[in-house]
């Protein structure tokens, strides 16, 4: 760990008692996960043990290979492969970490930012590596400001990545692919290993693979529910972290084995189970809360339109000349024209992508989550809500954080939800 | 049937458009040398200018039809012009702008060029959207001359002095087909300058900086040409009757932009317009490459008569674009 300006006793003891909480914390969460729910798939057990490296019990080992830590969802993977480092994700959902992060932001802050500025301030990285470059896009205003105060608090270089604030104009787009150009020279000089035409369409296609078993996954589960949405949000997750090969294989094993379940009608729940879209504020481990409880409650998740999953997985780069004068517009493109994050305006396509989901998933309710001070997806809130209301989906707005005070309140309400779609499901019957 | 469905869509279009096009190429440059002759009125570029055609640009034919007294044009001439633009109409109602994207012996040099390019490792250039916007604009003023101006030489209206002779025929000479296209039958007898008169001396040199600016333009920027093509205008003037169709599902676009990516021609709406079903532009080629780069399954269609023959498919998709060559994958 390099020197930081505050390693004094108080940190230290910051420090210990935050990991212990986080290890505590992420325990509880994989217990739940995986001993109160019956049928959990055998090839989950990969994700769960990678999961368990919030606990402590899992290593993970960088290979000589630099660490590029990113956050949100646009930061191009395929660059930081091609230039030989190892991208890491390191938005945060633990409550451990957003306690601390907590004394230094407002108190109305987003628990995401909260949390992942304790993660930086104290090093709780789910590895025990310090990133060699923090990479933070300037998406929304608390994650812009996120960048200057680590700066504070930390040791690892920051590098922002100027993400426009709309994605539909050409100026957007061009200035978008100047951006990623440069960032692509960042990371050349910290490996010192060049980004090549060979390198990049590796990268790409390294990528692809890991997209075409996400998106095998994404589909099976438009049809019988074979497998949780607790445990399909967890293994989204933990390609934070993974190495991107070792998930690709683990994931095409899993997806298998529910392809398997699909041939013999082996469901997790009865089809009379409500069928739930999740959508807003991403659900990041530990932070299992709300699909947790949708599941215990007699809902299951078929769909997720999370920054943490779909939206991290689904889009392709298409390249039409195979050169680097293409292949590098062509990895911005993919970043900037389909993403459906709100820190963008006008984002209509996530309402669009929404009702896509609703039909192709046979939704019977969408479950909204916003953090409390996350306002962006507070605000986009009204105008789905509005929307889906138009086309006869009932939504359910659930506003949380990490802590797990307002489970007792949250609870009634997902339940309440619940038993209404039940209802409404036994009528269309 | 389905399966057969997933081998079109998993295709490489791309290449056997290449095949198509090196096959028209072949038949309407020196289709003439086995008596080969398709018809009068091709909606696309098969000049006569080239001793070998194997049939006439529509183009050529129309200029002549027109050039006609009114009282002519309203007698058996106007029959004749009614008949050549039927013909014209048979012809192109079977491939809609797909003459531009699979037949068209300019456009396929162009695409040559381009692959000359790639080879070479030189990048692309690519027009300022707004700049796009203006230039597109150009090929319906070339339209209207060529219909116009022969109108103008025969006749003088609103009692205004006829036009001069010398312009005639006005399009095809500044047509970079009629210089191009004879070169593969080892004619160079279109490059020269008429200093016949002032007239005949701009249209000539105008002619031959046309030619090199093709030659050069096609090379930096693909499909060059097609952006300024009158052919295309007059494609896109009958594009709702043609039998092929290219259509797209806006609820199943994700907007991601792969198609305009990919696209020769920059077509901004292909990704970005949502709510029209015929997605066809006036400047689109109907190459289909689009359709090869989306990967959402049934998003953009090619259908002739409405049944569909060639669709996006995310399987297609990832065919294409390469990581189903790995092995592990294959298997699986
Ligand atoms: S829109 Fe599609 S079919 Fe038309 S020219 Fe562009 S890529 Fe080809
Ligand atoms: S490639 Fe398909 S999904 Fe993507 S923008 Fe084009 S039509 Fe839409």
């Amino acid at each position: 760990m390099p020197d930081k300006p505050m390693v004094n006793d108080r940190y230290q003891r910051m420090q210990r008692t935050a990991s212990i909480h986080l290890k505590m914390e992420a325990k509880n969460t994989l217990q739940k996960i995986v001993e109160e729910f019956p049928n959990n798939p055998a090839q989950m057990d990969h994700f769960y043990r990678k999961a368990r490296i919030f606990t402590g019990e899992e290593k993970f080992s960088a290979r000589g290979r630099h660490v590029v830590a990113t956050m949100c969802i646009h930061v191009p993977i395929e660059l930081i492969l091609a230039a030989g480092a190892i991208p890491y994700r390191i938005c945060s959902g633990a409550y451990a970490t957003d306690q601390i992060g907590a004394e230094f932001l407002p108190a109305k802050s987003c628990p995401l930012v909260k949390a992942t500025l304790g993660t930086i301030f104290l090093h709780l990285y789910q590895y025990d590596i310090v990133p060699d470059l923090i990479v933070n896009p300037t998406t929304c205003d608390q994650k812009k400001k996120l960048a200057e105060l680590s700066g504070e608090l930390t040791e690892s270089p920051f590098y922002t990545l100027e993400v426009p604030p709309t994605r539909d104009s050409e100026d957007a787009r061009i200035y978008w692919q100047r951006v990623v150009k440069r960032f692509a020279r960042r990371l050349e000089n910290l490996t010192g290993t060049k980004i090549t035409r060979r390198k990049l369409k590796g990268a790409i296609r390294q990528v692809y693979r890991a997209q075409v078993q996400y998106r095998r996954f994404f589909n099976l589960r438009k049809g019988l529910p074979v497998i949780w949405g607790k445990d399909a949000i967890l293994v989204t997750n933990t390609y934070f972290y993974s190495d991107i090969e070792e998930w690709t294989n683990a994931l095409e094993k899993l997806n298998g084995e529910l392809e398997q379940r699909i041939a013999n009608t082996d469901r997790v729940v009865s089809p009379r189970a409500p069928r739930i879209l999740l959508t807003g504020s991403p659900s990041i481990f530990p932070n299992m809360k709300v699909p947790i409880l949708v599941e215990q409650l007699g809902g299951i998740v078929v769909a997720e339109e999370f920054c943490s999953s779909s939206r991290l997985l689904y889009d392709t780069v298409a390249v039409d000349e195979w050169f680097l004068y293409d292949m590098l517009p062509a990895v911005a493109d993919r970043y900037l024209k389909p993403c459906t994050c709100p820190n963008f305006t006008p984002n209509t396509d996530r309402l669009r992508k929404l009702l896509d989901h609703v039909r192709e998933f046979t939704i019977d309710g969408v479950i909204y989550q916003a953090f409390a001070g996350c306002q962006l997806y507070e605000m986009e809130s009204r105008l789905i809500g509005n929307a889906l209301e138009k086309n006869g989906i009932p939504m359910l707005y659930v506003e949380t954080d990490y802590s797990p005070d307002d489970l007792g309140q949250i609870s009634t309400r997902i339940e309440a939800f619940i038993e209404s779609l039940k209802t409404r499901k036994k009528k269309k019957d | 049937m389905k399966k057969l469905s997933t081998f079109v869509n998993n295709a490489n279009i791309s290449r056997f458009r290449f095949y198509i096009q090196l096959l028209s190429f072949i038949v309407l440059i020196y289709g003439g040398y086995a008596y080969i002759s398709i018809g009068q009125n091709l909606p696309t570029f098969a000049c006569p200018y080239n001793h070998a055609t194997a049939g006439n640009c529509f183009l050529i034919s129309l200029q002549h039809q027109l050039h006609n007294s009114w009282q002519n044009l309203l007698g058996f001439r106007g029959i004749a012009l009614l008949s050549a633009i039927i013909s014209f109409l048979l012809f192109f109602i079977l491939l809609n702008k797909a003459w531009c994207g699979y037949i068209c012996p300019l456009g396929t040099i162009q695409d040559w060029l381009t692959s000359l390019r790639k080879r070479l490792g030189i990048r692309f250039a690519r027009y300022e959207e707004s700049t796009f916007r203006k230039l597109k604009k150009v090929k319906y003023v070339v339209l209207v001359w060529l219909i116009v101006a022969p109108l103008f030489i025969a006749n003088s209206v609103f009692g205004l002095p006829r036009l001069s002779h010398d312009f005639f025929p006005p399009f095809c000479t500044i047509c970079p087909a009629r210089p191009v296209l004879p070169l593969f039958t080892g004619d160079t007898s279109q490059y020269f300058i008429d200093f016949s008169s002032p007239i005949t001396l701009t249209m000539t040199a105008l002619g031959l900086v046309i030619v090199a600016l093709f030659l050069v333009g096609s090379f930096v920027k693909k499909r060059f040409f097609c952006l300024f093509c009158p052919m295309s205008a007059l494609h896109y003037l009958f594009s709702r009757l043609a039998i092929l169709r290219l259509t797209k599902e806006g609820e199943k676009c994700t907007k991601c932009g792969n198609c305009f990516r990919v696209c020769d021609v920059n077509i901004v709406e292909i990704a970005d317009d949502v709510t029209h079903r015929n997605i066809v532009q006036d400047d689109c080629m109907m190459c289909f490459k689009c359709v090869e780069a989306c990967p959402e399954d049934g998003c953009l269609k090619v259908s002739v008569l409405g049944l569909p023959i060639f669709v996006s498919s995310e399987e297609g998709f990832f065919h294409r674009y390469g990581p189903l060559e790995n092995k592990e994958i294959k298997d699986a």
